[in-house]
C-alpha cells in the first residue's frame, strides 16, 4: 500500500497482515552531482512503486528517507536507524530499504538493504527501458519474497 | 420611470456577474453528476471499453500471464494503468481470463509458484491459494475466487474488458 489516505484505511483495518515497511533511501543535492542523484532517486522510486503494486497487501511503501549529500554518513546512519526503530515499534516486522547509493552498508543498519545497480535509463530507448525495469522488478520481487520466508 | 432608476449600480452589476459566474461553476460541477445519476447507459459505455491483449493462437491450457495497459482517468490526470491477466483454455476450449489481484489484500498472484502446491495460483503475501479456475482454497486467507475478465474474440485476438467477481462475468 501507499502513503495515501485511501490506503491508510486498509492499513488500520488489516494491520496484522501488513508487516513490511519499504523505505526508499534518496540522496539530495543541488551541486554538480545533481543529475546522478536525481537519476538514482528516480529509478529507486519507480521500482519501489512497481514492487508495491504487486505486493500491496503486505508492503507499506513509505515516503522516501532523504538526506543531503553534505550530511556525514554517521548522521545519516543514525537518523535512519531512529526511523527503523520507530517503524519496528509500530509493528513492522520487516524494514526494507531500497537505494542506488553505494554509501549504505547493511551491517550498520537495523533493516534489510537492497541496492540497485545504476542503470542509465535516460540513454535507452523506451522498449529497452521497460524491459530493464521489468527485469529489475522481478529480481526485487523474488528477493523480497525469499526474505519473507 | 426615470433613466436613473434603470441604471445598474456597481453593486448590482457585481451581483449579477457573480451569480452568473457562480451559476456557471455550479452547473459545471452538477452537470456530470446529474448526467451520471440520470443516465446509466453513459456509465455502461465507459465500462465496456476492451483492450486487445493476446493472439488467440498463443493461448494454451496452461495459464499464461499477459500484461496490458488501460487508460484510467481520475480527478487530476489521465494515465495508463498496467494490468495483467492469467489466461488459458479449459478442457471445453473456453477461454478463461483471470485477474491476478488477490482477493485478500490485493497482491499479485502467480501460477505454479509454490513448490508444495503445484498447479495452483499462489499469493506470496500471506500464502493465499486458488485452484486453476480461480476458486479460493479454503483455509488460506482469501475469501472469494479471483475475478474474471469479460472478454471477446475478434479477428484472432483476445480482447479483455473489466474484471468482475465470479458469477457476474
Ligand atoms: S494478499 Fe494474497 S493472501 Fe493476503
Amino acid at each position: 500500500m501507499k502513503w495515501t489516505v485511501s490506503d491508510v484505511d486498509m492499513y488500520e483495518k488489516e494491520k496484522q497482515y501488513i508487516d513490511t515497511a519499504l523505505l526508499p533511501l534518496v540522496q539530495l543535492t543541488l551541486s554538480n552531482a545533481t543529475k546522478t542523484a536525481v537519476a538514482g532517486g528516480e529509478l529507486v522510486q519507480l521500482l519501489a512503486s512497481e514492487v508495491e503494486r504487486q505486493l500491496k497487501g503486505r508492503l507499506f511503501l513509505l515516503p522516501p528517507f532523504t538526506y543531503f549529500l553534505t550530511e556525514t554518513k554517521e548522521e545519516c546512519v543514525k537518523r535512519l536507524n531512529v526511523w527503523t526503530d520507530e517503524l519496528k515499534k509500530s509493528g513492522m516486522a520487516h524494514v526494507f530499504y531500497l537505494t542506488s547509493d553505494r554509501m549504505w552498508n547493511e551491517t550498520e543498519l537495523g533493516g534489510k538493504l537492497f541496492v540497485l545497480p545504476s542503470i542509465p535509463l535516460e540513454h535507452m530507448d523506451e522498449v529497452y527501458q521497460q524491459q530493464m525495469v521489468r527485469e529489475q522488478t522481478s529480481k526485487l520481487l523474488s528477493s523480497f519474497i525469499s526474505h519473507w520466508t | 420611470m426615470s433613466e436613473k432608476k434603470h441604471r445598474v449600480s456597481r453593486r448590482q452589476f457585481l451581483n449579477y456577474t457573480l451569480t452568473g459566474v457562480g451559476g456557471f461553476m455550479a452547473a459545471g460541477i452538477l452537470m456530470p453528476m446529474v448526467r451520471f445519476a440520470l443516465d446509466p447507459i453513459l456509465r455502461e459505455e465507459e465500462a465496456t471499453e476492451m483492450v486487445a491483449v493476446a493472439q488467440v493462437k498463443d493461448i494454451t491450457t496452461e495459464p499464461q500471464r499477459f500484461d496490458f495497459k488501460v487508460k484510467v482517468k481520475d480527478a487530476w490526470y489521465e494515465a495508463d494503468e498496467p494490468k495483467s491477466a492469467w489466461v488459458y483454455k479449459d478442457e471445453k476450449g473456453n477461454i478463461i481470463a483471470l485477474s491476478p489481484i488477490c482477493k485478500h489484500l490485493g497482491c499479485t498472484v502467480n501460477w505454479n509458484a509454490d513448490e508444495s502446491h503445484p498447479n495452483q495460483f499462489f499469493c506470496p503475501c500471506h500464502y493465499g491459494r486458488y485452484t486453476k479456475d480461480g476458486t479460493n482454497v479454503p483455509g488460506t486467507p482469501p475469501l472469494a475466487p479471483l475475478d474474471r475478465y469479460e472478454y471477446k474474440v475478434k479477428d484472432g485476438k483476445l480482447y479483455l474488458g473489466k474484471a468482475k467477481p465470479r458469477g457476474e462475468a
